[in-house]
C-alpha cells in the first residue's frame, strides 16, 4: 500500500580493489606494478551504498556491508559505516578473482542474516566479470533485479528501473531481491568529518571463510598491450595542423 | 565440439558467430523480435526464445538447450541480461566461466582466453578448463556464409520478475562499430555547447561523433550510445580524432583497434599522445576551425 513505511533489512555486497588509476606498467616488461599501489572502494559499491543507505533513511530499517576481501579491507568498512551502513562485516581470504568462489562466501554469509534486499554493483572495475549477480541470484534463489537506476520498495515487493543497451525496462518482483545497481542510479555521499571519526570506532566483525579455493584457470600472461603508435607529437600548433589535415585526406579517400 | 551462442542482440551475435563458427560447431539462441536478420551468420540452427525473457526464464531456458542439446560450450554476448544469465546458468550447471574475452582458442582440452585486465591496462591471457564465456562486442567484424540456419521457436517459462513498463530511450541510429572516421570529444571541451565547435570538424570529414564515459554518462553532454571505452563502445575506425581526451586506460581500451588516431589535447603530459599516431599539443578551440577551413580548401 502506499504511503506505509516498511522498515528494510538491506544488506550491502562491498568490493575493494586495487586503485587501478593509480596502477602503472613497467614501461619496458609491460608487467604490472602492483607494488605500493593503495585499495579504494569499487566506484560501485560506493554506488551500492549510496541507494542502500538512502532506501534506509526513507523507510527505516538497516543496512549490513559485507565484504570479501584481506585484513586491509576494514578500511573500506570503516569508509561504509561513515557513509551510513549500520553493521559490518570482513570476511577474509580474497585470494584473486574468481567469481565462482566470491559468490560462494557472500551467499554464505548473506543466508546467516536476514535481509529483504541485497544490493551490490553491476560490475566491477577492475575485471568486469559481471557475473557476482546471476550467480548469487542462483545460489540464493531469489530474483534478479540488474542495472537499477532506481529502486522503489514496496511492503512485499520491489520496482527497479532496468538500464537496457536499447531500452529501459521497469520491473517488479517480491522480496526478497536480488538488486545490482549502474552508476547512473546516485551521487555517492562524501561523508562529513565526524562521520568518519565516528565510525573509525564502530565495531568490525571480522571472520575468515571455510569455503575451499577451487580453480581451472591458469594464468599465461598477464601484461600492457604494447602500443605501436608513431607518437608524432607536434607542440607547435601551425606545424602539426599541416600533417593532421593531410592524414585526415587519406582517411576519407 | 558444439557450442549454444547466447544473445538478446543481432548485432553482437552475428559477431559473436562469425568468430566462433571456425572453431566450434555453433548453434544460437536468441531474444530478438527479427531472428531471420541473424540467419546468415553460420549457425545451424537458431532458437528463437519467445514470449517475456528476464535474466531467470532466460537462463532456464539455455540450461535445458544446452542440457537436451549436449553441447560443451555456452558462449554469451555481453550485454546486461548476457552477463547475468553468463552467472546464473554457470552455476546451474556447475560450469566455470571465462568473462569478457576478445580472444579464444583450444590448447589440448582447455581453452586460452584473453580479456583485459587492471580496467583494460593488462591483456589478461589464461588457460582454463572454462565452458561458459561472456564475449565483449567487436571481437570480430560479422561476416556472412551462404548456408542459412534453420529457425525455431521455444516458448519461455514464467519468470519471478514482472514487467511493469518499457521506456524508449532518447537514442539516435548512431553506429559508432561501423564508422569510418571517429571525432571523440572528453572532459577538455568543457561544456555541452562546445560541442557546436566541434560538429563542423564532425561534419567535414563525414564522421560520427562520439564521447569519454565522463561525456556521455557523467555529464551527459552526449547521449550514452555514443559512448567509446571499456564499458562502452568498442571501434575499430580507420581514422579516430580524440579532442580533449586524457586517455584513460578505461578509454584507451574502446578505441585501441582504430587504424590511425589523432590526439589534439593542451595537456603535453596527457596519455592520449602515448596512444595517438599523431598529436598537437594546444588549445582545440582554435586548432579544430583551422583543420576544417584547411580541409575544404
Amino acid at each position: 500500500m502506499q504511503g506505509i513505511s516498511v522498515p528494510y533489512n538491506i544488506i550491502v555486497l562491498i568490493k575493494q580493489i586495487l586503485d587501478i588509476d593509480q596502477m602503472k606498467t613497467d614501461p619496458s616488461t609491460g608487467e604490472p606494478i602492483v607494488q605500493g599501489v593503495p585499495f579504494r572502494i569499487e566506484n560501485l559499491s560506493k554506488n551500492a551504498i549510496e541507494a542502500a543507505v538512502r532506501i534506509k533513511e526513507k523507510f527505516g530499517g538497516k543496512v549490513t556491508g559485507i565484504i570479501f576481501g584481506s585484513e586491509q579491507s576494514t578500511a573500506a568498512v570503516k569508509e561504509a559505516y561513515a557513509m551510513g551502513v549500520d553493521d559490518g562485516f570482513v570476511i577474509k581470504g580474497y585470494a584473486g578473482k574468481n567469481p565462482s568462489v566470491t559468490a560462494r562466501v557472500l551467499s554464505e554469509k548473506i543466508k546467516s542474516l536476514p535481509y529483504d534486499m541485497v544490493i551490490l554493483g553491476n560490475q566491477s572495475a577492475d575485471t568486469y566479470t559481471g557475473l557476482l549477480p546471476g550467480k548469487l541470484s542462483a545460489i540464493l534463489g531469489v530474483p534478479l533485479l540488474g542495472n537499477a537506476i532506481s529502486i522503489e520498495p514496496g511492503a512485499n515487493e520491489v520496482k527497479v528501473t532496468r538500464v537496457m543497451e536499447e531500452q529501459n525496462a521497469v520491473l517488479s518482483s517480491r522480496l526478497p531481491a536480488l538488486i545490482s545497481v549502474a552508476q547512473e542510479i546516485n551521487e555517492p555521499r562524501l561523508p562529513p568529518v565526524l562521520q568518519i571519526i565516528k565510525a573509525g570506532k564502530k565495531q568490525i566483525t571480522v571472520e575468515q571463510t571455510s569455503v575451499a579455493v577451487t580453480s581451472s584457470v591458469k594464468i599465461l600472461s598477464n601484461k600492457a598491450p604494447r602500443s605501436d603508435r608513431r607518437r608524432e607529437v607536434f607542440e607547435e600548433v601551425d606545424k602539426g595542423i599541416p600533417t593532421v589535415v593531410k592524414v585526415i585526406k587519406e582517411a576519407m579517400r | 565440439m558444439k557450442a549454444l551462442v547466447f544473445s538478446d542482440n543481432g548485432d553482437l551475435l552475428s559477431q559473436a558467430l562469425s568468430f566462433f563458427r571456425s572453431k566450434l560447431e555453433v548453434d544460437a539462441a536468441v531474444y530478438i523480435d527479427k531472428p531471420e536478420s541473424v540467419a546468415e551468420y553460420g549457425a545451424k540452427t537458431i532458437i528463437r526464445l519467445k514470449g517475456e525473457g528476464f535474466s531467470d526464464n532466460i537462463s532456464d531456458a539455455l540450461v535445458d538447450i544446452m542440457k537436451e542439446g549436449g553441447y560443451d560450450y555456452a558462449v554469451l554476448c555481453s550485454t546486461a541480461t548476457g552477463r547475468e544469465v553468463a552467472g546464473i546458468i554457470s552455476e546451474k550447471l556447475g560450469m566455470d566461466v571465462s568473462t569478457e574475452i576478445f580472444d579464444f582458442n583450444f590448447s589440448g582440452d582447455k581453452v586460452v582466453t584473453k580479456s583485459f585486465g587492471f580496467g583494460g591496462k593488462t591483456v589478461l591471457e589464461e588457460e582454463s578448463g572454462s565452458r561458459v564465456f561472456t564475449v565483449i562486442p567487436g571481437i570480430t567484424d560479422a561476416s556472412k556464409v551462404e548456408q542459412k540456419s534453420t529457425i525455431v521457436e521455444r516458448e519461455l517459462k514464467g519468470s519471478s520478475i514482472t514487467l511493469v513498463q518499457t521506456i524508449n530511450k532518447q537514442t539516435t541510429s548512431v553506429n559508432l562499430e561501423n564508422a569510418g572516421i571517429i571525432v571523440a570529444v572528453g572532459r577538455g571541451i568543457g561544456k555541452k555547447e562546445a560541442i557546436d565547435q566541434i560538429m563542423p570538424l564532425v561534419k567535414a570529414v563525414k564522421g560520427e561523433l562520439a564521447g569519454s564515459r565522463p561525456v556521455c554518462l557523467d555529464y551527459q553532454w552526449l547521449s550514452e550510445d555514443r559512448q567509446v571505452g571499456l564499458s562502452g563502445k568498442k571501434v575499430k575506425p580507420k581514422l579516430y580524432i580524440a579532442l580533449g581526451i586524457s586517455g584513460q586506460i578505461q578509454h584507451i581500451a574502446g578505441m585501441r583497434g582504430s587504424k590511425t588516431v589523432i590526439a589534439i589535447n593542451k595537456d603535453k603530459s596527457a596519455p592520449i599522445f602515448e596512444e595517438a599516431d599523431y598529436g598537437i599539443v594546444g588549445d582545440l578551440f582554435q586548432i579544430v576551425p583551422k583543420i576544417v577551413s584547411s580541409l575544404q580548401s
